[in-house]
């Protein structure tokens, strides 16, 4: 399977930010900054099991349903 | 908003001249940075004696900054009028290593303004935070924060003119160490901010931490290299060379083409200890130092720009910068981009934007009101 990745992050970005690009931007330089790079991520990258563990750990530090 | 210094030693007098320089009606807050030379207990409690209306916070610095000057064994202070500030709360961190304390802290923000703080629309709304310098701990208290908020803390990690033995922050008439001062502020004037580091990236160069241990911020090796030996690599010198390069050649954690700075500290058995923590599979790019007096005057050229006049700065400068300032001789030309701006600041031994950042300034520019 692939694309698990970018749609998780496309979640937190868009449920926190609520359409803000400014937000956006800040969310995903938080991202960036917990370790997690979405532009790394495409919908055709691999759903690899740890990253989308790490994932799963950010999005409830950020209050985020994924 | 107004500024005011006093280079006096003794903490009554240093206090008595900052009074002096902010007379006025009393202001709604007061925001000062001192150095570590003054007994900080009894400065926070002559502070307090001094203002005894206005929230006060601050904390120790390595050098101070204000309009139009760079100090050392100095306090430095600004003033914020009742018509700048709708509104304002200030919690403190007990424990910077723990998250309840940050937790706790928030919450407190949160209860004083009613309003969940993920709500807080960060146009309206400013925090500052100032923290413990030699803590260790930036990176979880800014991570957690940004959990909690979209709101931007900005500030700086506290400084003791490089002596590198304990910091202070200051609330009310405490000093306090191992702690952090937050401040939620809703301006009633316009406010933006500024996050500048005068560096460029090196193209197509870049560092893959492999391996890290994150607690003491140290990259054991990068691309599966001896992280020491990776990185003069790419400068092309040999490791004892390429420790000499670390202020002009720091590394990057892109966002889109903007870095967030960590720098490197020294070399330990082939380890790079850095003043900031860099997480396992962080991708760095490699960067070059330009000139902080120009890119500085840039920033603030371009903000005044935007904003139109500016009525106050508040300046979290890194020490690194100050050093390479200092180095260079060009620390006046720095403070003069300041000159007719009311401005304080102060240098840091880390700074706050987003997350925790090095050999960055992180500026919290005011303009006129809204309605101006």
């Amino acid at each position: 399977m692939a694309g698990k990745v970018k749609k998780m992050m496309d979640v937190i970005i868009a449920q926190r930010s609520k359409g803000n690009k400014a937000i956006a931007r800040a969310v995903e330089t938080k991202l960036i900054l917990k370790g997690i790079d979405p532009q790394n991520y495409t919908s055709t990258s691999p759903d690899d099991p740890a990253v989308i563990r790490t994932l799963e750990d950010m999005a409830r530090q950020l209050g985020v349903n994924v | 908003m107004k500024t005011a210094y006093s280079t006096e030693a003794s903490p009554q007098k240093a206090v008595e001249e900052i009074q002096n320089g902010l007379s006025g009606p009393d202001p709604r807050m007061v925001l000062f940075f001192a150095s570590a030379a003054y007994d900080q207990d009894t400065l926070a409690a002559e502070m307090r004696k001094g203002f005894e209306k206005s929230e006060i916070i601050g904390c120790t610095s390595a050098g101070e900054i204000v309009s139009g000057k760079m100090l050392k064994n100095s306090v430095v202070a600004m003033s914020f009028d009742p018509d700048d500030i709708a509104d304002l709360s200030v919690a403190v961190i007990e424990d910077v290593h723990r998250i309840e304390s940050v937790d706790s802290a928030m919450k407190s923000l949160e209860d004083h303004f009613k309003k969940p703080l993920r709500e807080m629309n960060p146009k309206e709304y400013i925090g500052f935070i100032l923290i413990d310098g030699l803590s260790v701990a930036e990176e979880k208290v800014m991570d957690r924060i940004g959990d909690l908020t979209e709101v931007y803390f900005i500030g700086g990690s506290a400084g003791d003119d490089l002596k590198f033995q304990k910091t202070h922050v200051f609330v009310g008439d405490k000093a306090l160490s191992g702690a952090a001062v937050l401040a939620i502020i809703k301006p009633s004037i316009r406010f933006d901010l500024i996050k500048t580091q005068s560096f460029c990236t090196i193209k197509n160069k870049f560092l893959t931490a492999t391996k890290v241990d994150e607690a003491r911020r140290e990259v054991i090796e990068f691309d599966g290299k001896p992280a020491a030996q990776a990185y003069a690599d790419a400068l092309g010198m040999s490791v004892e060379d390429a420790e000499n390069q670390f202020m002009h050649n720091p590394v990057g954690v892109m966002v889109i083409d903007e870095p967030y700075v960590r720098s490197p500290q020294q070399i330990k058995d082939g380890r790079m200890v850095f003043y900031c923590n860099v997480k396992e599979g962080m991708k760095l790019a490699l960067l070059s130092s330009t000139d902080i007096v120009d890119g500085t005057r840039k920033a603030v050229q371009e903000k005044e720009k935007e904003m139109g006049k500016i009525r106050g700065i508040v300046n979290f400068h890194c020490i690194l910068r100050t050093l390479e300032l200092e180095d260079k001789g060009t620390t006046q030309p720095y403070a003069d981009i300041f000159a007719n701006i009311p401005t304080v600041g102060f240098s840091t031994y880390g700074e706050q934007f987003i997350g925790h950042i090095n050999q960055t300034s992180t500026m919290v520019v005011f303009g006129d009101a809204e309605s101006e």
